[in-house]
């Protein structure tokens, strides 16, 4: 299934709830996903891993509903359906270190149904093109560095053209270069298919994402355009000469002003928010909550 | 003198190693004779093509013995690949293993079967616990997120462990002269552990499942001597390794995702 407009719906999660012995990861989380980018953004612990794994049919949830291009991914034929049409790119992607990084893709490609030799070795040599590990190819993974390893990852992850594209922190490691050759990647996939993005870059969100989704202590916090997230601080930056003692946030840029997130002063001088400044607004607006 | 040439679109299927017998070998003998015929195949291939070819052959994985073995035994070679992933089933492993038996027997010659008995279900069970799982296969939330089911991975993974630990233990016995059919007497035991483990073993994981067997099982050896090597316990072994089975295929299921007790 080709998903040729950002109002197709390719996954479905309905009131989803995790937990892990005492601990709740996900409490009643909704979202949908359609083509282009979604990103997840939360703090360490807030349940994007487990809400990743649950759509890419890794764990089952203890409650709720997940459908994928119409199968309930939850019921054995439609996990098998869903990850026909899967890419994972898990957290920690483990790699078999005596595996070169063919070896490696190959290895994915043949868990992923591809048994005719000679096409799974095309596929292999296509998808390490696109991460632009052609001249690595036969390189053995434990002389790669941390960022090639994230590609060769990255390819693995896009054996088969899959339609949904489930990448859990895929920028870790990468330097700036590699992260924009990975923006321009994503983009280019996203045009007729899901893509689901957990990342702590806010760069990466603003840049590429349809829709942000907001995650925090295993519930939903904000689901929406970036630029709507970033809006949640409108009114709420300003410059200063000095640190602002009761600001959210506080810090001195590299033209010696002060940027302030939080409750201005009366005439302040206010800045346009970011999605960074969105997102320190929403977790304030948390404690805040949490507080009464 | 000929004056027959090869055809242009032979040369080109030879060329890509497309032609098959007997067109290649009269081709082949054709072309030893004739330069004219040389000199079109050269001009046939294309450069591009050759270079692809070579890229191709210099990136394509090397298998390793026992994958070209299991190739030549007729597995296919994608399913091959995906066994041989497993360290369990590595030259230097089986090499260890083998060795390790044979020393088993000879020691068990020299003081009682019981001892090779009781250990070469454990060399079997220590292969069986490196070969799937979360914390053993690097690659496991890869593989269970795939099409290819995992718990007929793990089946297959153990099949091929279980029969190269046979063959192996099956050779050292004959450094154990005498005993009759009784020195065969490890195999059930082994099959009936190897299934205890993989029961055990979402709950546990494989490695501390395998440990939790193998003592149980070193723990019954050392009280009951050669009992379950009796025809009464070869009995009851098969009887239990049956009804594991059955357990087992019940619970496929759970081998199809992550445990998320062991994701806390």
């Amino acid at each position: 299934m080709t998903l040729t407009s950002a109002t197709d719906v390719a996954v479905r999660v309905d009131g989803l709830v995790l937990r892990y012995g005492r601990t709740t990861a996900l409490d009643g989380v909704s979202v949908t996903l359609g083509a282009g980018v979604t990103g997840l953004l939360g703090p360490n612990g807030a349940g994007k891993t487990t809400l990743l794994r649950v759509v890419a049919t890794a764990i089952r949830p203890d409650s709720g509903a997940v459908s994928a291009f119409g199968h309930d991914a939850l019921s054995g034929p439609g996990r098998l359906a869903v990850r026909r049409r899967l890419g994972y790119l898990p957290q920690d992607p483990g790699f078999h270190p005596s595996f070169t990084a063919f070896e490696f893709v190959d290895y994915v490609a043949i868990l992923k149904e591809l048994t005719s030799r000679s096409a799974r070795h095309a596929e292999v040599r296509r998808v390490l093109d696109l991460v632009g590990l052609d001249a690595q190819r036969g390189k053995r993974i434990r002389a790669l560095s941390g960022g090639m390893r994230q590609r060769v990852a990255l390819a693995a992850a896009l054996v088969g053209d899959p339609a949904l594209l489930i990448l859990d922190e895929p920028t870790v490691g990468l330097d700036p270069e590699q992260r924009m050759r990975f923006r321009e990647l994503f983009a280019e996939l996203a045009e007729d298919r899901a893509v689901l993005l957990s990342t702590h870059q806010t760069e990466d969100v603003m840049s590429l994402c349809r829709v942000v989704v907001v995650l925090d202590q295993g519930r939903v916090r904000f689901s929406g355009a970036p630029l709507e997230l970033a809006g949640l601080a409108a009114g709420r930056v300003w410059t200063s000469d000095t640190r602002a003692p009761g600001a959210l946030a506080s810090w001195r840029t590299g033209t010696g002003a002060y940027r302030n997130v939080g409750d201005p002063p009366a005439g302040a001088s206010l800045l346009s928010p970011t999605i960074e400044d969105g997102y320190l607004t929403l977790v304030d607006l948390r404690s805040t909550e949490g507080q009464r | 003198m000929t004056t027959w040439h090869v055809p242009d679109d032979d040369l080109r299927a030879y060329a890509g190693r497309g032609l098959g017998p007997p067109l290649l070998w009269s081709t082949e003998t054709h072309l030893f004779s004739c330069d004219s015929c040389r000199e079109r195949l050269a001009s046939l291939v294309p450069v591009d093509t050759g270079w692809t070819q070579l890229d191709a052959a210099l990136d394509a994985p090397r298998p390793g013995p026992v994958e070209r073995l299991l190739v030549g035994l007729r597995v296919p070679d994608h399913t091959a690949r995906l066994l041989t992933a497993t360290p369990a089933l590595r030259l230097s492993w089986l090499a260890a293993v083998g060795v390790t038996l044979v020393l088993t027997a000879l020691l068990a010659q020299a003081v009682t079967p019981v001892v090779f008995l009781g250990a070469a279900p454990l060399v079997t069970l220590a292969g069986v616990a490196v070969s799937f799982g979360p914390g053993v296969d690097p690659t496991h939330e890869i593989t269970v997120t795939s099409p290819v089911h995992a718990f007929r991975l793990l089946l297959l993974r153990c099949v091929a462990v279980l029969s190269a630990n046979t063959l192996l233990s099956a050779a050292a016995t004959l450094f154990m002269p005498g005993h009759g059919l009784t020195i065969a007497g490890w195999f059930l035991p082994s099959l009936a552990l190897t299934v205890a483990t993989l029961l055990l073993s979402p709950r546990l994981g494989a490695s501390w499942a395998a440990v939790l067997v193998g003592a149980l099982w070193v723990l019954a050896v050392v009280w009951a001597g050669m009992l379950p090597f009796s025809t009464a316990g070869q009995l009851s072994l098969l009887a239990a390794a049956a009804a594991l089975s059955v357990l087992l295929v019940r619970r496929a299921a759970v081998f199809d995702v992550l445990p998320t007790r062991r994701l806390r």
